[in-house]
């Protein structure tokens, strides 16, 4: 399968500044007004789709739940165990830092990061609401802040696919991962090359 | 980004589609398939 991620660009570039503005926009949009419609599924039915655990989004935070916006179920195959140090990649509302912060339990740690401080914000305020506690930094996935082989598991929903560097992404994480560290995402995938029109069309990458 | 992450140094890279997923709207999802755009469940390890 190829997939934009093997033409990724080495640096920043123009219009990658425009395209993160429009996905900042969109996803906190997302968290502001969650009773609109969207071109994608997101919130309880969105999760409910994914096969999240009724008792988990009963038991998380309304509107950790409302807000989310991922494409998958990455705890599906997470496999998390107690004391287990996790990176939430992109953590948005934070809904996936609480299931894992509930899995990894006390003596674990959930380290989320977001672009957006304000959803790092949000993100912790749920996670305590829950009964948790998560660290949100804000950052870009580029440049994930955290120090090298620092965390055993990263789990990540709907968001490397909105990077332009997707091969610096992915080396970040092998970076920030301990030796023998897992990763379990769910992302967006495309097996055709797709056109110029669409690759630099910013609302598109917000899809 | 299957071969990202084989690229990168990591083992056992796996990959599944999700099942159901799919666009709220008829239009995008129309689009999504002529595209092949999915969405997939990827795990990997670092040796």
């Amino acid at each position: 399968m190829t997939d934009l991620a093997a033409r990724d660009a080495a640096e920043p570039t123009p219009l990658e500044g425009v395209i993160k503005g429009e996905v900042l926009r969109m996803y906190q949009e997302v968290a502001d007004r969650p009773d609109q419609e969207f071109h994608f599924f997101h919130g309880r039915e969105a999760a409910e789709m994914f096969g999240y655990e009724r008792d988990w989004l009963d038991r998380a935070p309304g509107g950790a739940v409302a807000s989310f916006a991922g494409v998958g179920n990455p705890h599906l195959r997470s496999r998390l165990q107690a004391g287990e140090t996790v990176l939430d990649l992109g953590s948005g509302a934070g809904l996936d830092s609480i299931i894992a912060g509930w899995q990894v339990g006390p003596a674990g740690r959930v380290l989320g990061v977001d672009l957006n401080p304000h959803m790092c914000a949000k993100a912790e305020a749920h996670a305590a609401l829950a009964g948790g506690v998560m660290e949100c930094r804000s950052g870009a996935m580029e440049d994930v802040p955290l120090p090298d082989a620092s965390v055993d598991v990263v789990i990540s929903n709907g968001v490397i696919n909105l990077s332009f560097r997707k091969r610096r992404v992915i080396g970040e994480l092998y970076r920030v991962l301990k030796p023998g560290g897992r990763v379990s995402i769910a992302d967006i995938v495309s097996a055709k090359q797709l056109s110029h029109s669409i690759v630099n069309d910013p609302k598109l990458w917000a899809s | 980004m299957f071969t990202l992450f084989d690229h990168a140094g990591f083992t056992r890279v796996k990959s599944a589609v999700v099942p159901g997923f799919r666009f709220r709207k008829a239009s995008t999802q129309d689009s999504a398939e002529a595209f092949g755009v999915k969405a997939v469940m990827m795990t990997a390890q670092k040796p």
